[in-house]
């Protein structure tokens, strides 16, 4: 029963165990006792493996088994797959105790070397005929295989390609593009005017600018991005204690501001800085009638639309009373909002989600223009 | 009738026959069980019994969509039926198959397509006319968040004139015979807000505000509940709708607006009021309540919170539902006195709010002795790192049962 490979597959298993055992007895930690444990249980496995197959050996008296053992059958053609399928479950394994990004890395590399294994073998079997076999595998695997090679090679290009955007700066990214249109163009026009040109040339020529590519969008990746300047807010520079929505100055935050599209779906209330100087409201429904008080939720994002209709650029600007410092977290400081500045006839939405009612300020929340002193509203928050 | 299916069909067993005979009778009665299912009365929730004119036009057009596609179900189906009896497969040879029959096929294109287009027209037409919310005379905003809804009313105009804005949680009041403009929104994740017998379901989405036009025809209680699965608790997320008339709309609005009083000096509810700004107005808000030293007592639940508020329980009795409608505040008994008085009683019973006889203490106590147990929520510090430690509803505060009696005794002053 037992064959020459297969005892001395088993004599290594044996060996290996009473080495795992040793070790984890002998010396500190797991992973020497890990490694041999995991050596033992491979080799009984090929050990079982030799034993179904008896050493691929057929005996001169079993004249069936020429046709039928496994040992007979057609052994398989050289294949990466194998490889690739170890190398996924390496991955794996590797990615359990170390990042999510590397397990699945290697779950795809075990998917996709799996099937392609899996048609590889299945087309190997098709027939006797090599070539009619790879035919048969192309037919299946090709439809699959190409627009994923290709969507996973426009990845990678895409991805170097921003990699080296972002290492560059501003200026420089230009002029590296700028360039490299001009390379590309340059290439074209070449080859399109030199039609002997052995088209062995031409795929080497764009496989050293890819790898070229992709060798520069790894060095920009390794070495991270460029230093971006983030704008400022008008939110950012309040909390930072600068008096924005009191002023009637511009600041960075003003000449970039991104709120000027209006949420107009979900709009809670319109105040228009009127030419008179006073702030009207509308708001949807049966507002009190010539009120001088809006209400808005608490603790819910309320959209309010700024409408100015002065002849000079303004904000609105919403004082919620005072908040804790950022700094020590215990010195009261003012608590305000604002749009950035509006130009004339311009509008601009402002979001807030209030936390407190505005019985807690003493003197309640308001809605006003600086610069403007007949422009002030009440808030009231429940 | 099993004689004449041994004459039609020999190969047929007695048995077999007996076997069917069986499983008709039981389909008989699961069918009738169903039907009678449909005869409750204790249906709080009857799309078939509308109580103002949108649930009218809603139920107008129901009805024959109901008839047109109950009368094709039940022709199609006893077609299905008939063919299955007789043309099943008894080893008789396959009969001629034809193909090819243009005025049967044009035919059954073109009926189906004038039934959906007889359907489509009254359907687009009552969307349109649901949708129309210019009419409405009274603003009442809910936000619903996990697992409740607050109800408020800005100042306004409206609803004969709102001088200050109220909040309340749970049920939402309304004059009858006044198209009120409900304006949605949701803290948290979506939700769906709908009161069968006055309205269709609409639901309501952070970040945006959705509108509902709602109108009452009598006075009286019209319940609802959360339509779109918003996480754990939501089978009981439930709401109320209270119609009064205009007088005693009046008068709620009052209670409501009513000043804070303190409770008298050196009794239960005193101490209530101690274990309140101590244990509960960390999230929930009473207007007017003082601390020891005179200050406002604020809640900030926005901190506590990953919805950003808990229920104002400012004048907690004057509602008679608590914990996001999901229990009565009221004993079964004084429940039944309000929600099955004549309109004309209706109002004034329900005004009377919660007293300490008709308090459904059990449930009450509960609640307060440990919500999470009541009623499934998040508030499980240690499995709440998606939102920073905030929870998601209320959690157990552990309180001693002196606590309470206390508190309970707190809340019932607070109407």
């Amino acid at each position: 029963m037992f064959t020459t490979g297969s005892k001395f597959l088993i004599g290594a298993a044996v060996l290996a165990t009473v080495s795992a055992i040793a070790y984890g007895v002998a010396q500190d930690g797991v992973m020497g006792t890990v490694g041999l444990a995991s050596a033992a249980v491979a080799l009984a496995f090929l050990a079982g493996i030799n034993i179904y197959t008896r050493d691929s050996n057929i005996w001169d008296d079993e004249i069936s088994s020429v046709e039928t053992a496994p040992a007979a059958s057609r052994p398989p053609a050289n294949s990466i797959w194998p490889m690739a399928f170890a190398l996924g479950a390496a991955v794996v394994t590797v990615g359990l105790v170390t990042y999510q990004a590397v397990f699945i890395i290697g779950v795809i590399l075990l998917l996709a070397s799996g099937a392609e294994w899996t048609a590889e073998a299945w087309a190997e079997r098709a027939s006797a005929d090599a070539a009619h076999n790879a035919k048969v595998r192309s037919r299946i695997a090709n439809p699959l295989e190409f627009p994923l090679a290709a969507a996973i090679g426009i990845g990678i290009i895409v991805y170097s390609f921003s990699r080296i955007m972002l290492w560059l700066s501003k200026t420089n990214t230009v002029i590296a593009f700028a360039v490299l249109g001009v390379i590309i163009l340059t290439a074209a026009f070449f080859l399109a005017y030199r039609p002997g040109l052995k088209s062995r040339a031409a795929v080497g020529a764009i496989g050293v600018g890819v790898l070229a590519l992709v060798a520069g969008g790894a060095a920009a990746g390794l070495d991270g991005e460029r230093d971006i300047h983030e704008h400022e807010t008008t939110a950012g520079l309040s909390e930072e204690g600068v008096d924005i929505c009191l002023s009637t100055e511009e600041f960075e935050a003003d000449e970039k501001a991104s709120q000027s599209v209006a949420a107009s779906a979900n709009v809670a209330a319109e105040i228009t800085l009127e030419e008179s100087g006073t702030l009207s409201l509308n708001v949807v429904g049966p507002l009190t009638e010539g009120s001088n008080a809006i209400t808005l939720p608490r603790s819910n994002p309320n959209n309010v639309i700024f409408i100015n209709e002065s002849d000079e650029e303004r904000r609105l600007s919403v004082d919620l009373g005072t908040r804790a410092s950022e700094e020590d977290g215990e010195d009261e400081v003012p608590f305000l909002m604002c749009t950035a500045l509006v130009d004339p006839g311009g509008r601009q939405n402002i979001t807030l989600t209030i936390g407190a009612p505005s019985f807690a300020s003493p003197d309640g929340y308001s809605f006003f223009v600086p610069g403007v002193e007949s422009a002030r509203v009440e808030l009231v928050v429940p | 009738m099993s004689n004449s299916l041994l004459k039609r069909h020999p190969l047929r067993s007695a048995s077999t026959v007996t076997n069917m005979s069986r499983r008709a009778r039981i389909g008989l009665v699961a069918g009738l069980g169903v039907l009678v299912a449909g005869c409750a009365q204790d249906a709080p929730q009857d799309t078939w019994d509308p109580a103002g004119p949108n649930a009218q036009k809603i139920h107008n057009l129901q009805w024959p969509v109901f008839a047109i596609a109950g009368v094709v179900g039940v022709i199609v189906l006893t077609f299905i039926g008939i063919i299955i009896v007789r043309f099943r497969d008894r080893g008789q040879a396959i009969p001629e198959q034809t193909h090819g029959k243009p005025a049967l096929e044009i035919g059954l294109t073109i009926l189906p397509a004038l039934i959906l287009i007889g359907v489509a027209i009254p359907t687009v037409g009552t969307l349109m006319a649901l949708n129309e919310t210019n009419d409405t005379e009274c603003i009442v905003n809910v936000t619903g968040q996990q697992w409740w809804w607050e109800v408020d009313y800005a100042q306004q105009d409206g609803c004969g004139g709102i001088a200050e804005p109220i909040v309340t949680s749970g049920q939402m009041i309304i004059p009858i015979n006044t198209p009120v403009l409900v304006r949605g929104t949701s803290r948290d994740v979506i939700h769906s807000w709908w009161i069968p017998r006055l309205n269709g379901k609409k639901d309501m989405v952070p970040g945006r505000v959705h509108t509902v036009r709602l109108e009452a025809d009598e006075p009286g209680t019209y319940a609802g509940q959360c339509t779109e699965f918003c996480g754990l608790s939501h089978a009981n997320m439930r709401m109320e709708v209270i119609a009064l008339t205009a007088d005693d709309f009046e008068a709620w609005k009052a209670q409501q607006l009513a000043p804070y009083e303190a409770p008298a000096a050196d009794t239960l509810a005193a101490a209530g009021e101690s274990t309140f700004i101590a244990q509960c107005s960390r999230c929930h808000q009473v207007n007017g309540l003082e601390d020891a030293d005179g200050e406002p007592v604020i809640a900030r639940p926005d901190l506590q919170v990953f919805s950003g508020a808990a229920p104002n329980l400012s004048y907690f009795t004057t509602r008679n539902t608590f914990a996001g409608a999901s229990f009565d505040l009221l004993s079964d008994e004084c429940r039944a006195d309000v929600w099955d008085s004549d309109p004309a009683t209706f109002g004034e019973k329900y005004l009377e709010g919660v007293s300490a006889d008709c308090l459904n203490s059990v449930d009450l106590r509960e609640w307060l002795r440990n919500a999470p147990a009541k009623k499934p929520m998040y508030t499980d510090a240690e499995k709440l790192e998606q939102t920073d430690g905030l929870v998601r509803g209320m959690p157990n505060l552990a309180l001693s049962e002196d606590q309470i009696d206390e508190l309970i005794a707190y809340l019932l002053e607070r109407k």
